[in-house]
């Protein structure tokens, strides 16, 4: 029974509401580094792994310091304070522990820090009521991870797309970012086909 | 040390500065919120139990709040009910509250919170004006006094014990009314038919909840 | 430096969305309506203004290497001032504009305005930079909300246009967002490849 339920934040996290194609959340990283699929794959996985780590360590503050002392308006500044700590963090453990890892990643951690598709993740997941539910810290974290493996569909899909573009002939004045924005309007378009499905 | 103690304190004096304003903020705002919400809670109750009046609250095991009305009809007083539920929508959560009377028949609803697609499932809560957007600027709009949402307005009416059906017949209009009541159905907002299925589920799921109250109270 | 150079700046040669193409997810997500556009652009040019003048009078008291943590925590703070406001005087636009409230902070415009111009310039020009940058933003919006909610609600200001006619729902939604933004910005360096010519 819960499964079913935790399959369904899974599936709608990364299809039907998708962050970057139907809530249009984190578009900056998704058109600025969407034009290799190598950067993609590694910017998509960076962020799978902060916003599963922020999803957890918000809930943990939200639930046991901000609402005990009754202080929830504070959740933006606390909430981006901590995105912006674990980006720092996540960055000198890499550093440390897999040299071979930050190479690959590197570059990408600080941008993720304004990335709003994981202060976004965050915040919905107190809009949403989790914090308080049973089974919250799960929830959290499926929509944490979901949220991520989301981005990087969308980036992936779109970096195939702007790779093949390279050798396309378009017209001049459409080159560049108005052509990726009717490109992923018509990704937009077509994740609008999982809309409604439900188990 | 130096280096590390100078940092440390900027960015503590820094985020106390912005706490404190903040709380300032805070402060002076509560009151006001507090009024607001008690305002919204008053008007749904007004919407959902017409003509009642509220003469408690009372909390279920679970302790979900739920309201108890009354209103005297030819001489007989007869007992209202309002309670919130909440249930997935197309994205993020609907909140709505249910009022019914004794026999289960649903007097109205009120949609507290959703996060729908603005311009489809976000028009669950569009009051539809007939004035245009020229006539607003060349002055001849004409006050149609305090209207409800059409979507939430079909559902008073309607019987709460047998299951509410969602027809497609476009956007609702007084005429359907009777029509759409016959059959125990709502018209689907155009375009939004996930959201309008969605605040139905969201309305069973509400009812059997209070049902399984009254179950547990009788027994 | 005149001040109405800095001003305009931000209004068309470094316009946020059009030309630097920064805070696209604001942009993208509540211009489903004009008066959405009109009040997030209230909102940023507000915190904007608030955040410049602050960072600009600490400027010199700010370890360089922290200045990074301590505008966020400044920016976030006016955020968190404009979400409690707007929720006890205007809470329709609080819920209309739902998460993208806090997701101000994480607007790039804001931290890179803060970091480019404010932490290197006086007061009074930092207001005048701020004023004009939001205002480039919130026009941009205003004229991408301008076409989504006459094409897609066939409204305009929340009142019907043209009595009867059924809207493109699409462009209400994610895609048409996309999509018409993507069109504005073609239309864009069409006319600015027509004025080179001209020069």
């Amino acid at each position: 029974m819960e499964i079913k339920l935790f399959i369904t934040i899974l599936f709608s996290t990364i299809f039907i509401n998708n962050y970057v194609l139907s809530q249009t959340l984190g578009i900056c990283p998704f058109l600025g580094v969407s034009k290799k699929t190598d950067s993609a794959a590694g910017m998509g996985f960076a962020v799978i792994f902060v916003m599963t780590l922020a999803s957890v360590i918000t809930y943990f503050i939200y639930k046991y310091i901000l609402i005990p002392f009754s202080i929830t308006y504070l959740r933006t500044i606390a909430f981006i304070l901590v995105i912006a700590s674990i980006v720092q963090l996540v960055e000198m453990a890499i550093n440390k522990l897999s040299p071979s890892l930050y190479r690959a990643l590197g570059i990408f951690l600080p941008l993720i820090t304004t990335n709003c598709a994981v202060l976004g993740v965050a915040v919905l997941n107190v809009d949403s009521g989790f914090i308080t539910k049973e089974f919250g810290l799960l929830m959290t974290i499926v929509q944490g991870f979901g949220a991520g493996v989301g981005f990087l569909l969308a980036l992936m899909l779109m970096s195939g797309i702007r790779e093949r573009l390279e050798t396309a002939d378009i017209p001049f004045n459409l080159r560049g970012m108005p052509i990726s924005f009717i490109i992923a309007g018509l990704l937009s378009l077509a994740f609008l086909g999982f809309a409604g499905m439900s188990f | 040390m130096k280096d590390i103690i100078k940092p440390a304190a900027v960015l503590a004096a820094v985020t106390f500065c912005a706490s404190l304003l903040l709380a300032t903020v805070f402060a002076v705002t509560k009151e006001r919120i507090a009024f607001l919400d008690s305002e919204a809670e008053k008007n749904a109750l007004a919407i959902v139990l017409p003509g009642y009046s509220i003469t408690g609250t009372a909390k279920t095991k679970d302790n979900k709040i739920y309201w108890v009305g009354e209103k005297t009809e030819n001489g007989e007083t007869i007992n209202g009910f309002a309670f919130i539920s909440e249930s997935p929508g197309y994205s993020g959560t609907i909140r709505c509250m249910i009022g019914v009377d004794s026999n289960m028949n649903i007097l109205g609803i009120s949609i507290l919170k959703q996060t729908e697609t603005p311009g489809l499932g976000a028009r669950s809560v569009e009051i539809a004006s007939k004035n245009t957007f020229w006539d607003v600027i060349t002055g001849s709009a004409v006050d149609e006094g305090i209207q409800f949402p059409w979507f939430q307005q079909q559902f008073a009416g309607l019987n709460g014990n047998k299951t509410v059906q969602v027809v497609k017949n476009g956007d609702w209009t007084p005429e359907m009314a009777s029509d759409l009541v016959s059959q125990n159905a709502v018209s689907a907002i155009t375009g939004a038919t996930i959201t309008s299925k969605a605040v139905v589920d969201c309305i069973h799921k509400g009812i059997s909840e209070y049902n399984d109250i009254i179950k547990n109270s009788n027994k | 430096m005149s001040i109405k150079k800095e001003f305009l700046k931000g209004l068309v040669e470094k316009n946020p969305v059009m030309v630097l193409g920064i805070g696209l997810c604001p942009a993208l997500a509540v211009t489903t309506s004009v008066s959405n556009a009109l009040w997030m652009m209230i909102a940023t040019t507000f915190v904007l203004t608030c955040s410049n003048v602050l960072v600009s009078l600490v400027k010199d008291y700010i370890p360089s290497h922290i200045r990074i943590p301590v505008f966020i925590t400044i920016i976030a703070a006016f955020v968190t001032v404009v979400e409690i406001t707007l929720k006890a005087y205007q809470p329709e636009v609080y819920t209309s504009l739902g998460i993208f409230i806090p997701l101000i902070v994480v607007n790039c415009i804001i931290l890179g305005r803060a970091e480019e111009f404010a932490s290197r310039n006086g007061v009074f020009i930092s207001i005048i930079d701020a004023l004009g940058m939001g205002i480039g933003f919130g026009l941009t919006l205003t004229i991408l909300a301008f076409f989504r909610e006459t094409l897609g609600a066939n409204k305009l200001f929340g009142y019907t246009l043209i009595p009867g006619f059924k809207p493109a729902g699409m462009m209400a939604i994610a895609p048409g967002a996309f999509i018409t933004l993507g069109l504005m910005l073609w239309a864009m360096n069409r006319i600015m490849v027509s004025r080179k010519h001209k020069k």
